[in-house]
């Protein structure tokens, strides 16, 4: 599975982008997803670095590809004070979904996966449910329908 | 008017899927025929044919990174935009495009 119950936490708190990229990292890190928090965070900067993926709507979806990930991930954090994350709308962010790929030997299938959740991160409904939710039962169910066509 | 786009960002995991989406559901609220090939991570997908881009009247590049097979839409219309513009705002692009053609 690229999410559980352990890699959603729904009181992020961060003061800016860095420390939230690294907060959802230590979660990925304690499931056993990354081996080395510094380095898959660098990695997602660097990406930052070349344009925000803060993409509007108050979702940011900050993402790396390390040789640090051991197998595809998503993690998911919900904040209830909005993080500054430069984004296409210049609004702040409180849905961040963090996305790890390892370097070699990707998981079609999780990659798919990952193509899915982009498209429904553009679905208006989508997000509201993602909103809405309150208990990271909500979150894992309305993410559980992404399917591999 | 019918539409090709490619979409593709520097690492394919995301930006290259949303700008896709993005145009996809512009393009289908202002009437216009689409089809959205990605360049992402997966390889291509949704891939456009040549006899695809001879039928359209104009062709959107979405990308952040060099459209592979770029020799495929020579003899067409290209708008080129980075990837965010179209997950920004995808109606704005197109309607932009349109003037390529409507010129």
């Amino acid at each position: 599975m690229l999410i559980n119950k352990n890699l959603v936490t729904l009181n992020l708190e961060a003061k800016n982008k860095e420390e939230a990229i690294i907060k959802l990292a230590e979660l990925a890190q304690k499931e056993g997803k990354i081996t080395s928090v510094e380095e898959y965070a660098r990695s997602v900067f660097d990406r930052e670095k070349a344009y925000t993926t803060g993409v509007g709507n108050g979702i940011a979806i900050p993402h790396g590809k390390s040789k640090a990930v051991k197998e595809a991930m998503i993690v998911f954090g919900k904040t209830t004070d909005g993080i500054e994350w430069d984004s296409l709308d210049g609004k702040p962010v409180n849905l961040i979904f963090l996305l790890g790929v390892p370097e070699e030997n990707v998981d079609n299938v999780h990659l798919k996966i990952l193509s899915q959740l982009s498209r429904k991160l553009m679905n208006d409904s989508f997000i509201e449910m993602l909103k809405k939710a309150v208990t990271v039962e909500e979150i894992l169910n309305a993410l559980s329908d992404i399917q591999v066509s | 008017m019918k539409i090709v786009a490619v979409t593709a960002c520097p690492t394919g995991i995301a930006h290259t899927y949303m700008a896709a989406e993005a145009l996809e559901n512009a393009a289908k609220k202002l009437g216009h025929k689409i089809k959205v090939e990605t360049q992402g991570s997966i390889g291509i997908e949704n891939k456009i044919t040549q006899k695809e881009v001879d039928e359209a009247d104009l062709v959107i590049f979405a990308a952040d990174v060099a459209v592979k097979e770029e020799s495929r839409f020579k003899d067409k219309p290209i708008y080129k935009v980075e990837a965010q513009k179209a997950i920004k705002n995808a109606k704005a692009v197109i309607e932009e495009a349109l003037k390529l053609v409507n010129k």
